[in-house]
């Protein structure tokens, strides 16, 4: 660790230059988690290029289109006047991250390239259907975020690539969507926790379209398309509710941990696919 | 790989010079001597180490130190008025049994801090939510809740 360089580009083009000139180096973001993998010594990396001063990768600009900046702090999506206007369970989901210390430095793109299945930033996103653009010298790319994620602390980002923006369109009129998280404590890594999105016709219970995203219950943050499926042009009731609760277990692949057992996780994944549609359409 | 920085600490302009592995709390305690500022965990999950950076709260051993290049920073040293006078905040914590052993209590304190700067007039939901990120083994927060309150009774009436 006596020789790690820590490099602070001002500028995409000296990233690029930098990643060149220096082996073994590692992105660093708002740092919340890669300076305890240093000290843990999860991570050993040469250098480290700093991405915090590089005016253009942080900010926020609503429109049709909405993009978000990779280097935009939780904290700033909190508090963006009308960020939690249009992806209200954006907002929901990020202020169960950390605390106020942590919200205040890490960052979205942290957060998702940190690849965590817990990340608590995914799941809104990937309800929202949100697409990642990445970059690198050679050119940038559009991902759904649902390809994002391989496995634990592995992404699709290829060497020298980094994430840049998260896109999100804007959601048709009828649209609600919900994140529950289960943790033991108000500031604790997820249990389980799962983002619902539902496009409902009218005020009928006819559903035209379902995301539905889980994480902590997977090597990955994850869709559950079968139990989208379900929902597809359907009409959402007691009986497609249980057994939607079914498919959400038997879709997911959780392990025993620190946190909480695999059974309990399969089980509350499926009771919190249930509660959160019944909180949107006030079963 | 060894670098200087210079930043405002607690109003004033200070020199280091850091190794780049270095963090915010090595410094502040290593060449600096500021031995106010508590490390814990030493992972960002309770908060004994929370300085003030350019006027949010941060956990001083998750940040690098290169990074505080530049920036304004306060720790619970800053607080202390003419005479070493202790702030409102810290006033408060003593007279309302906020503090026992006292190790969280810099952090606190800070956390406290940014959030009364931000909202002078916090819900007790607010301060709950703005003290998740600090924990305490002795009061049971109850005491720490209320010297929250106290304190921001204090800061509006002394406007």
């Amino acid at each position: 660790m006596n020789n790690l360089d820590f490099l602070i580009p001002q500028s995409l083009r000296e990233v690029w230059d930098l990643y060149k000139r220096f082996p073994g180096v590692r992105f660093i973001a708002g740092g919340t988690d890669m300076m305890v993998k240093i000290k843990n010594s999860e991570e050993k990396p040469t250098a480290l290029i700093s991405l915090r001063s590089i005016p253009g990768l942080s900010g926020i600009e609503i429109g049709e289109q909405t993009r978000i900046g990779a280097m935009t702090t939780i904290g700033d999506l909190i508090n963006h006047p009308q960020l939690g206007d249009m992806f209200p369970v954006l907002i929901q989901a990020v202020k169960r991250l950390g605390g106020p210390q942590i919200r205040n430095v890490a960052t979205i793109g942290g957060n998702l390239c940190n690849c965590s299945p817990c990340a608590d930033t995914a799941l809104p996103l990937l309800v929202l259907e949100a697409r990642a653009v990445l970059k690198r010298s050679e050119g940038s790319r559009e991902v759904p975020l649902d390809e994002f994620f391989l496995g634990p602390g592995e992404s699709c980002l290829l060497p020298g690539e980094m994430l840049t923006d998260i896109i999100l369109n804007k959601p048709a009129p009828g649209v609600r969507a919900t994140f529950k998280k289960k943790g033991r404590v108000r500031m604790d890594l997820s249990i389980v926790s799962t983002a619902v999105l539902l496009e409902m016709e009218g005020s009928t219970r006819k559903c035209k379209k379902a995301r539905i995203a889980a994480g902590s219950v997977a090597p990955t943050p994850l869709r559950l398309k079968k139990v989208e499926e379900l929902f597809e042009n359907a009409e959402i009731s007691e009986k497609t509710l249980i057994e939607a609760q079914k498919l959400a277990e038997s879709s997911v692949s959780p392990i025993t941990d620190i946190r909480s057992t695999a059974e309990y996780r399969r089980r509350i994944v499926g009771v919190y696919v249930k509660r959160a549609i019944q909180e949107l359409l006030d079963f | 790989m060894r670098k200087e920085i210079v930043f405002n600490l607690n109003g004033s302009p200070v020199f280091a010079t850091v190794e780049a592995q270095k963090r915010l709390i090595d410094v502040l305690r290593g060449p600096l001597g500021e031995k106010g500022t508590k490390e814990g965990c030493g992972e960002g999950e309770c908060g004994a180490c929370t300085v003030i950076v350019d006027g949010l709260a941060v956990n001083s051993c998750l940040y690098p130190a290169l990074e505080i290049d530049g920036k304004n920073v306060t720790t619970i040293e800053g607080l202390l008025g003419a005479g070493n006078q202790l702030s409102v905040i810290q006033q408060a914590f003593v007279d309302h049994g906020g503090i026992q052993c006292g190790f969280c209590t810099p952090g606190m304190v800070m956390s406290v801090k940014a959030l009364l700067d931000a909202n002078p007039q916090p819900t007790e939901a607010e301060i709950r939510d703005a003290l998740v990120g600090n924990l305490c083994r002795c009061t049971g927060y109850v005491q720490i809740i209320e010297s929250v309150k106290a304190a921001a009774q204090k800061l509006r009436e002394d406007k």
